[in-house]
């Protein structure tokens, strides 16, 4: 897929997930490159660029194994943005959806 | 070759040392360090994890990027600006049509409107002195068939050529924020990083 859409995607699936619960970096990394193939490096630039903006919060706590993990959380503007953006997503899918639907039944 | 944990850390810190503080380099350290760590706990090898983490170049890039545009949003000044384009640019040679052209066209349009504004505030008033000498029957050469008429003109003119100087002021102050977060923008979007398979 196109390396630029799948960039700008990049930020609105890491809202997603952390949506659903908090996640520490590895865990959000492996959730996402998952589904998506990018460079995992860039989702901790990515995730400091979201704490500049105030929509995710950090915390340490303490594992089981080795050293406490730095944890990622949305904040409440992070939540509100997070509910935005997946309107908009939704929305945008489905129209490009259509899109094809309607330029599949021209071309039959 | 086997690319280690140790290895990435390196290429990161030269990359980043003497731009961000030290307690932000060890903060962002630690994050790759946790990465390889949780990796390996995963069963994982140090190599795979480099690869799959994509180069740590890139990655630097990104953070020095952020970093003064950043800087230049919290102080405002020519000099912070040019960095945080810099640094943009080197994102990527899409950057360079995107972000560089933009600019120069901006500032020559700012300047433009500067210069006129300029000339307009210095003509007015001189229009205006030449006239009031004509009522004065001072000049040999009268330029306005009524003098009268050329003062309102040079108030006009005068007036017209500081709202231009004003206005070019606040568009300067409102296309910086807007460049700024275009910037923003085109580091969260438009840098193409794809693991190389």
């Amino acid at each position: 897929m196109n390396i630029q859409f799948k960039k700008g995607v990049l930020e609105i699936c890491v809202l997603f997930v952390l949506a659903h619960k908090d996640c520490y970096g590895y865990e959000l990394v492996a959730e996402i490159s998952k589904r998506i193939d990018i460079s995992e490096g860039t989702i901790y630039p990515l995730l400091r660029r979201l704490k500049d903006e105030g929509y995710v919060t950090t915390y340490l706590q303490e594992s089981a194994e080795g050293p406490p993990r730095k944890y990622y959380r949305l904040t409440d503007t992070g939540r509100n943005v997070e509910h935005e953006q997946k309107e908009e997503w939704m929305r945008f899918v489905a129209s490009v959806n259509a899109l094809l639907e309607g330029t599949n039944d021209a071309a039959d | 070759m086997l690319q280690t944990e140790a290895e990435y850390i390196r290429i990161l810190k030269s990359r980043l040392v003497g731009t961000l503080t030290d307690d932000e380099l060890a903060d962002i350290l630690s994050d790759y360090s946790e990465h390889f760590r949780m990796g390996k706990a995963n069963g994982r090898l140090e190599d795979e994890l480099f690869r799959s983490l994509g180069s740590p170049e890139d990655v630097a890039r990104e953070i020095r990027a952020t970093h003064f545009v950043n800087k230049a949003e919290s102080v405002k000044s020519c000099g912070n600006l040019l960095h945080a384009i810099g640094a943009t640019l080197g994102l990527g040679l899409f950057n360079l049509v995107f972000v560089l052209v933009p600019f120069i066209l901006l500032v020559v349009l700012l300047f433009v409107v500067f210069i006129f504004g300029i000339l307009f505030t210095v003509f007015g008033p001189a229009a205006g002195i030449y006239a009031i000498l004509q009522i004065i029957g001072i000049p040999a050469f009268a330029i306005w068939q009524s003098p009268l008429a050329g003062i309102f003109f040079s108030l006009g003119i005068t007036t017209f050529g500081l709202l231009l100087v004003i206005g070019d002021y606040y568009l300067a102050r409102f296309f910086y924020r807007v460049g700024i977060r275009y910037l923003k923008w085109n580091i969260g979007v438009i840098k193409g990083t794809e693991r190389v398979a």
